[in-house]
């Protein structure tokens, strides 16, 4: 009778598990996620306001600035800690690796958050039950931290490939190779040091210090090598399309068209990469005869345009279109950086350029515009440049052949030659490094012009909040209703307790 | 009670076949000449009883001389001395002791008159002639309080709120079923009773925590002549809109103006996924889809408005055809009722139908006088080659037509929807990117669905001793169900854009047993009180399995076999399993005439709420006391009581959930559609924190950490106590009668999952908290005007209304969301709007755009601030005409159909008046290089550069003291302006005040001497009809807002509603 009353209550208690979901996963699982998470797909609004193109069509997209809450990767940063926890539950070796890298994931999600709102959460933060109202850490702090955890990422991760640990698995970027991901670390430690360049006399932080200290010793700190070392995204034809592609041509086919921002910078370099990303403006070229592959056909709309004025100009052809051949004829474009080696080579010419650190910033510059341009396909000697036909239905190419010498039709130019560690020179390398940006790399190019003001952004009646280019989201609404005195804090702390978009964080201030 | 009793003894005496004297043949009437089955007829001072049939009807051997006495609950008893050998009788209401008996909570009869808490009943004979198809659509309008969001989709799930909450729970016979009523036949009804609140509900647990529809079905009944054959047939035929959108036809599709079909994606100008804002109709020659290609280039044709009336030259005659045979027999031994019904529903979309066939049986056996078995079991099967799915998107049929087809193309074209040499691979059409040919996606794209639903049940009663019975009695409540769906090649859906077709089966089977043991106890005590009690407990066992398959596109085009999916196929499924064991007790105590106390209780424990904390208990007390009983009223008055009463009930919130989708904890693999949900009543594991694991890359599966937390120490269930007093009145010997209830519904602390700062890692925390009030009033008004022989009126108006708001917040919580704070209604709607000067203008860019708020504002309110109805019989001898006029007052939703047509341009306003002179302006201009736009958005523009400053938590402009304005001046093309001024949600919002001509019916009953000859014993025509009229801002009449009872903020697309005229026979054998 006992058994029996054990054994149906036992029942009865079990029918309250759910049969079908896991409590406990393996870490490759969770690093899959979060490395996923990781990935910024390109056709967003991020490459809107980073001004490479822009929507003509109101009902699919804007290119308004008016920014409310940002969205930001706590729930990503609590897989991490779920990761860290279910490795340690196995223990050993086999935790090594995502001990390791879990450090990194936090710097990345921390630097990306903070880089978009200021202050936020940090040592309170991911605590669950245990804290349900964190503390702000002031944005200065998140950095701070971020840089040592990149350092304790890479001498966690040296020990493990001296050791010959090969336990990490689920990498779906670098196929569980622990010396590409120490690349990784030290070349996003770069970039984050850069991200500081109006801080670099901040004594805590020794910004020039770690970045000299880094450059100085490749063995110490690998960084990337060339574009093999990229942590980027590769599509697949089944699962994982290029945002644009042939299925959705038909959405988009004339909604979106090249920026000014961008494409009239490739055009006044003279830069064929313009052939490679857009349409030549047909309406142009016929009006003025000018030969297809002229640069004065390739034309982008200024963001700040009215919506319903740029729809009708690219009705009549006024205005460089998203390349058909590169983006829609197929299902995998390009690759979709999240940090990638020209990067790398533009940060180390910025930082000699600025006196961080010692070295050659000409040949980092001319690095990092030769491995952007040869990711567009391009080399010296005849290139093939492939255009959507005049009234062409998608697959109806027509090729024409472009001469190109990097030396002496491109480099050789005043505007591109490097002018010296000089501010017309850092003024090249961000250039540069912003064309090298398109379609990737986040919000990077952004953050750049934030920082930098380099490349100017283009304000009108189309990118809103008055014609002004924001200096940050707001924090999330929800910070607001369940977090309100703490964030009140914050707030005090750097914007005179409004959460203004218009005012900038302690990063660029 | 006590009559009922004695009711009850006497036809348990009563021999079937006397031997042979006199034999009478009589007929038993109401003051409103209506039969009254089951009046006991006695010969006075024998033991000789029988009572009347289904149609009043009754035979009985009796003397000459002797005297009957008929005798019925709620009519004044009659003695009639037999003369002849026919013999007609009215029984007079008896308005002094009205004894109306309703079935409340488990099926227990009580009196009407005894009841501290509000019940309505409504016949089922009232639903079956101008009928639905679905029982429950038939109660709009019958009960206060009670309202229908009337699916008028196939197998459309109609919601039924009852106060402004959704009602789970239907309950046939005693026992709950788990349900959208498809599967019930309203021919099988006898009465559907509706019980509001959760003081009559509070035995049922947490499924009839927002109340319960109770359905009792029809008994095989004493009868003369052994048997009674029932037939009932209804055709009604569909045609003729009573909300259809109104769209221009002088403008094609297109953008700017300017339109050339290439391929039909993005290959011509504007030819792929376009708006209707192309060029005017004007003859002129366009290349179109069916436009010759020579030499490779496609050449114009004209272009004129040949698909005028696509839509209804497409849609066809719907049909609902509803046949219901039943035999019922009983003997004082035994009663029996078999039926079998066929419901037949042909779509207004071709090829689009519906059949649902129904068999049911329903005994009792009485053992012995102490011992009784009874049993139910109804079988439905339902099968659909093809149901339509009109949910928003590339999908529905009403989307390519209605939005975003234009009149550039002639259905009658679309007949033949293969491309020549292509069969079976490409589909015609006019586009090709993202709409899709109406007659192709009616006879290739297809829905099926097939479903078996048992529901039924065996008992035992055993009277155990005087006063005292025991009863045993075990439920079953299970379904099966396979949809399918088979996309053929060149259907491109959100997310298919391949083309290359799919096939996906959805798998669902429900298993639900309750057993239930009940004692039940009545006793007199002296002459001062009666107590009547019973308890007893119930174990519910639940089980549910479900599969969901899909193919990741096709190999070879019109094979639907997983084997033939191109990439892995992908499939999912899901496991539960949920005990709840329940204990209750109910004590009802008459202190004779002057008050009836109801006491109840239940304790439930449920397997679904985490294991420390998973029993609730609910108490319930009512009272309620005749008041006309025992204090000397005026004469007008001839019963007046008053009523009030206390529950608590409990609900597991998050632990369950009512209904399921195809692919529970996951995410629903289809970008498009609608995802049919199931009735479900089982556990949701929404209070488990477990990984979820997902594809992520290139098929690989990544696994993400739940964004809830949960401690399940402190989780319980949460509450609801309400507070409900009424007045019920009668007046002028009944002629009229008035029901006043007020209820006050406290819940909380609800089980919430509270938003969280983001920064600890999750989205939300699962707690206690927070509380909302819902307070209201419902009135019932029932009359009867006019009451002769010949000439009967009846009238009954119905009136509700309630309110709900926050209370209380959770611990630590400033807000609900982003806006709701305490005192809000919680139906309050917020969405966009456009920014406006201090005096109310529209603010607009230097380029004259509408400027929006960065935060959304209030709107409205969701919930109607009233609902009516009113209900009319009037009998004129042999005829009867009713009708039925409701709706709701108040409330307001975003119009969804006037938001997109407006974006899309086929709103005919786009043509008409200021916008029509614009648009043609536009047209005319569309290759001027100077042209601008002619239309001029009324409203300014900030003058002297200043930048307008938005408050960053209300989103309200805070510097108008730096702002000048001026009219705004700049012209823009009509498409773009519209685009972003309507893209406000308050530009589209609409009341959701409308009336609605419900029901009629004109009936015509045989006279008796035409049958007299014939085996027919009665027969009844009628001619029906329903949704006849719809009564609306005529702004607004592209939306049925019927359909829509929750807080739904927008209106959805929905097949449009047709008016119903039919007839229907109702023939007894």
């Amino acid at each position: 009778m006992a058994a029996a009353t054990t054994g149906c209550k036992k029942t009865f208690e079990e029918n309250f598990n759910n049969p079908n979901q896991a409590e406990h996963v393996p870490p490759n699982l969770l690093i899959n996620g979060i490395l996923y998470n990781m990935y910024e797909a390109p056709f967003s609004g991020s490459e809107r306001w980073n001004q490479y193109t822009a929507a003509n069509y109101f009902y699919y997209a804007n290119n308004n600035y008016d920014w409310t809450g940002a969205s930001l990767d706590y729930t990503t940063l609590k897989n991490v800690v779920k990761m860290e926890e279910e490795a340690s539950r196995l223990g050993g070796e086999v935790a090594k690796p995502y001990l390791a890298l879990a450090k990194f994931f936090k710097a990345y999600f921390f630097v990306k958050m903070s880089l978009k709102v200021g202050d936020l959460p940090m040592t309170e933060a991911l605590k669950g039950f245990a804290n349900l109202t964190p503390k702000y850490d002031t944005q200065k702090d998140i950095f701070k931290q971020s840089l040592s955890w990149l350092d304790e990422a890479n001498n966690s991760l040296a020990t493990l490939i001296a050791a010959g640990n090969k336990e990490l698995k689920g990498d779906i970027y670098l196929k569980n190779d622990l010396l590409a991901w120490q690349k990784v670390v030290n070349t996003f430690r770069l970039r984050t040091l850069i991200q500081l360049s109006s801080r670099v006399d901040d004594a805590d932080l020794q910004v020039k210090q770690q970045f000299a200290t880094i450059l100085a010793n490749p063995t110490k700190y690998p960084v990337m090598d060339s574009m093999a070392d990229n942590l980027q995204f590769v599509y697949n034809e089944s699962f994982n399309k290029y945002p644009n592609n042939k299925d959705n041509f038909g959405n988009d086919a004339l909604r979106y068209n090249m920026a000014g921002t961008y494409l009239n910078t490739l055009s006044a370099l003279k830069d064929p990469r313009a052939y490679m990303v857009a349409e030549p403006a047909r309406g142009i070229a016929e009006v003025n005869a000018y030969a297809l592959t002229d640069y004065r056909n390739f034309v982008g709309a200024s963001s700040g345009e009215d919506q319903g004025v740029m729809l009708d100009k690219v009705q009549k052809g006024l205005y460089s279109l998203i390349g058909r051949y590169r983006y829609y004829s197929g299902y995998t474009a390009e690759n979709t950086f999240i940090i990638a080696y020209p990067e790398l080579c533009f940060i180390k010419a910025e930082g000699i350029n600025r006196g961080w650190a010692t070295g050659d910033a000409e040949s980092w510059y001319k690095k990092g515009i030769l491995a952007s341009i040869a990711f567009y396909g391009i080399h010296d000697g005849s290139n093939t440049v492939t255009f959507l036909k005049k009234d062409g239905k998608l697959g109806e190419f027509e090729t024409y052949a472009v001469n190109f010498s990097f030396e002496t039709d491109y480099y050789a130019q005043t505007s591109v030659k490097y002018a010296g560690n000089t501010a017309d020179g850092l003024k090249q390398i961000l250039t540069q490094k912003y064309l090298a940006y398109f379609r990737n790399s986040g919000f990077e190019a952004y953050y750049q012009n934030r920082r930098t003001g380099v490349p100017e952004f283009q304000t009108g009646p189309g990118t809103g909040n008055s014609q002004r280019i924001p200096k940050r989201f707001q924090y999330p609404d929800i910070e607001r209703t369940t977090n309100g005195d703490n964030l009140k804090q914050a707030l005090t702390r750097q914007y005179n307790g409004t959460d203004d978009i218009n005012q900038a964080p302690w990063i660029v201030k | 009670m006590k009559t009922c009793m004695v009711a009850l003894l006497l036809l348990c005496l009563t021999p079937y076949f006397t031997w042979a004297q006199t034999k009478i043949a009589g007929l038993v009437k109401d003051d409103a000449q209506q039969p009254i089955p089951g009046v006991s007829v006695l010969v006075k001072g024998t033991k000789k009883a029988t009572s009347t049939d289904l149609s009043g009807r009754f035979t009985i051997d009796v003397k000459t001389g002797e005297t009957l006495v008929f005798s019925s609950i709620g009519f004044l008893q009659q003695e009639v001395e037999v003369s002849g050998n026919n013999l007609t009788v009215t029984l007079k209401t008896d308005s002094k002791n009205l004894n109306e008996v309703v079935v409340t909570a488990l099926g227990i009869r009580k009196e009407k008159r005894n009841l501290g808490y509000a019940i309505q009943e409504v016949k089922g004979a009232d639903l079956v002639k101008a009928r639905e198809a679905n029982p429950v659509n038939g109660l709009v309008g019958k009960v206060a309080g009670l309202t229908v969001g009337v699916s008028s989709e196939l197998l459309g799930r109609s919601s039924l709120y009852l106060r402004g909450n959704n009602v789970n729970l239907v309950v046939v016979d005693g026992v709950p079923i788990n349900s959208d009523t498809w599967n019930i036949n309203p021919d099988d009804i006898d009465t559907y009773t509706v019980l509001k609140g959760p003081a009559a509900a509070a035995l049922y647990g947490y499924q009839a925590y927002n109340g319960a529809l109770l359905i009792t079905t029809k008994k095989g009944k004493l009868n003369d002549k052994g048997f009674v054959v029932e037939l009932n047939s209804s055709t009604q035929f569909n045609k003729g809109f009573i909300a259809l959108p109104k769209s221009q036809d002088e403008y094609g599709p297109g953008e700017h103006s300017a339109y050339a079909f290439g391929d039909g994606k993005g290959g011509g100008l504007n030819d792929g996924d376009y708006d209707i804002w192309g060029p005017k109709f004007e003859g002129q020659l366009i290349p179109q889809y069916d436009s010759p290609v020579v030499n490779g280039v496609r050449q114009g044709t004209p272009w004129v408005a040949r698909g005028k009336d696509n839509l209804k030259r497409f849609i066809q005659t719907g049909l609902l055809s509803a046949n219901n045979i039943a035999l019922s027999s009983a003997t004082d031994k035994y009663n029996l009722r078999v039926s079998v019904s066929n419901n037949y529903q042909k779509g207004i979309i071709p090829n689009t139908q519906l059949n649902i066939n129904n068999f049911n049986v329903s005994g009792t056996y009485n053992i012995s006088p102490k011992l009784k078995a009874e049993a139910y079991i109804n079988y439905s099967r339902q099968f659909s080659d093809n149901i339509p799915d009109v949910n928003y998107g590339p999908n529905s049929v009403i989307y390519n037509m209605t939005l975003w087809g234009g009149a550039d193309w002639n259905i009658d074209d679309m007949k033949n929807y293969w491309q020549a040499g292509k069969e079976g691979i490409q589909s015609v059409y006019a586009e090709y990117q993202r709409y899709h040919n109406p007659y192709f996606m009616s006879y290739e794209w297809l829905r099926g669905h097939k479903k078996n639903d048992i529901n039924g049940y065996a008992s035992l009663n055993y009277n155990l001793v005087k006063g005292l019975d025991v009863m045993l009695k075990t439920q079953i409540s299970t379904y099966d169900q396979l949809r399918t769906e088979k996309m053929p090649f060149s259907a491109h859906p959100y997310g298919r854009e391949e083309g290359l077709g799919d096939y996906r089966e959805d798998r669902r089977s429900m298993f639900e047993n309750n057993t239930q043991l009940l004692l039940k106890y009545n006793k007199n005590v002296g002459d001062l009180f009666e107590i009547s009690a019973f308890g007893g407990g119930n174990a519910r066992n639940f089980s549910y399995n479900s599969s969901f398959t899909t193919t990741d596109y096709l190999n070879v085009p019109n094979v639907y076999n997983f084997s033939n999916s191109k990439n892995p196929v992908k499939a999912f499924n899901f496991n539960s399993k949920m005990l709840v064991l329940s204990a209750f007790y109910s004590v009802d105590i008459s202190f004779k005439k002057y008050l009836n106390i109801n006491t109840t209780g239940r304790i439930d424990k449920n397997s679904a709420l985490p294991m420390g904390n998973n029993s609730a208990f609910y108490p319930s007390v009512s009272l309620s006391s005749v008041i006309s009983d025992y204090v000397k009223m005026p004469a007008f008055i001839s019963f007046a009581k008053v009523r009030a009463s206390y529950a608590n009930v409990k609900d597991p919130g998050l632990g369950t959930l009512e209904y399921i989708g195809a692919t529970p904890l996951q995410t629903y693999p289809l970008g498009y559609g609608a995802e049919y949900t199931s009735s479900y009543g089982g556990p949701g594991y929404g209070l488990s924190s477990p990984y979820s694991v997902r594809p992520t890359f290139n098929n690989q599966t990544g696994a993400f950490y739940t964004d809830n937390l949960i401690d399940l120490n402190a989780v319980k269930a949460q509450s609801r106590t309400n507070y409900e007093g009424g007045i019920d009145l009668k007046f002028l010997k009944n002629r009229l009668g008035f029901e006043a209830t007020y209820f006050r519904y406290i819940d909380g602390p609800k089980i919430i999952r509270q938003n969280i700062s983001p920064a600890t890692g999750y989205q939300t925390n699962t707690i206690n908290g927070r509380k909302t009030q819902n307070s209201g009033v419902e009135l019932s008004l029932s009359g009867t005007p006019v009451l002769t022989d010949k000439f009967g009126w009846d009238v009954l108006v119905n009136w509700s209304t309630y309110k709900q708001i926050y209370k209380e917040l959770a611990p630590g919580e400033t807000s609900v969301d982003q806006f709701f704070k305490t005192g809000d209604r919680i139906d309050n709607i917020y969405g966009s709007v456009l920014a406006k000067s201090p005096n109310g203008q529209v603010i607009h860019t230097s380029s004259g755009t509408p400027i929006s708020l960065p935060v959304n504002q209030l709107l409205g309110h969701a919930d109607p601030n009233w609902v009516w109805s009113i209900s009319n019989k009037f009998r004129y001898q042999n005829f009867s005409f009713s009708f039925q006029l409701d709706g709701k007052v108040g409330g307001v939703m975003q119009d969804y159909v006037r938001l997109k047509s407006f974006q899309g341009g086929r709103q005919i306003e786009t043509i008409q008046g200021k916008m029509g002179e614009a648009r043609y302006q536009d047209y005319v201009h569309v290759n001027d290089p100077n042209y601008k736009g002619t239309w001029v958005g009324d409203g300014v523009v900030v003058t002297n550069g200043a930048k307008i400053n938005f408050d960053p938590v209300t989103g309200v402009i805070t510097n108008y003291n730096q702002l000048t304005f001026a009219p705004n001046t700049t012209p823009q093309l009509l498409q773009d302006y519209l685009g972003v001024f309507y893209g406000a949600k308050e530009n589209t919002m609409m009341s959701r005040t409308y009336a609605k001509l419900r029901e009629i019916t004109f009936g015509y009953q045989l006279p008796k001497k035409l049958l007299a000859n014939t085996f027919i014993r009665s027969a009844n025509i009628s001619v029906v009809g329903r949704n006849l009229l719809y009564f609306i801002n005529s702004t607004y009449n592209d939306v049925d807002i019927d359909q829509y009872s929750g807080r739904e903020g927008t209106s959805t697309l929905q097949t449009p509603t047709t008016r119903s005229v039919g007839f229907n026979l109702n023939v007894t054998f």
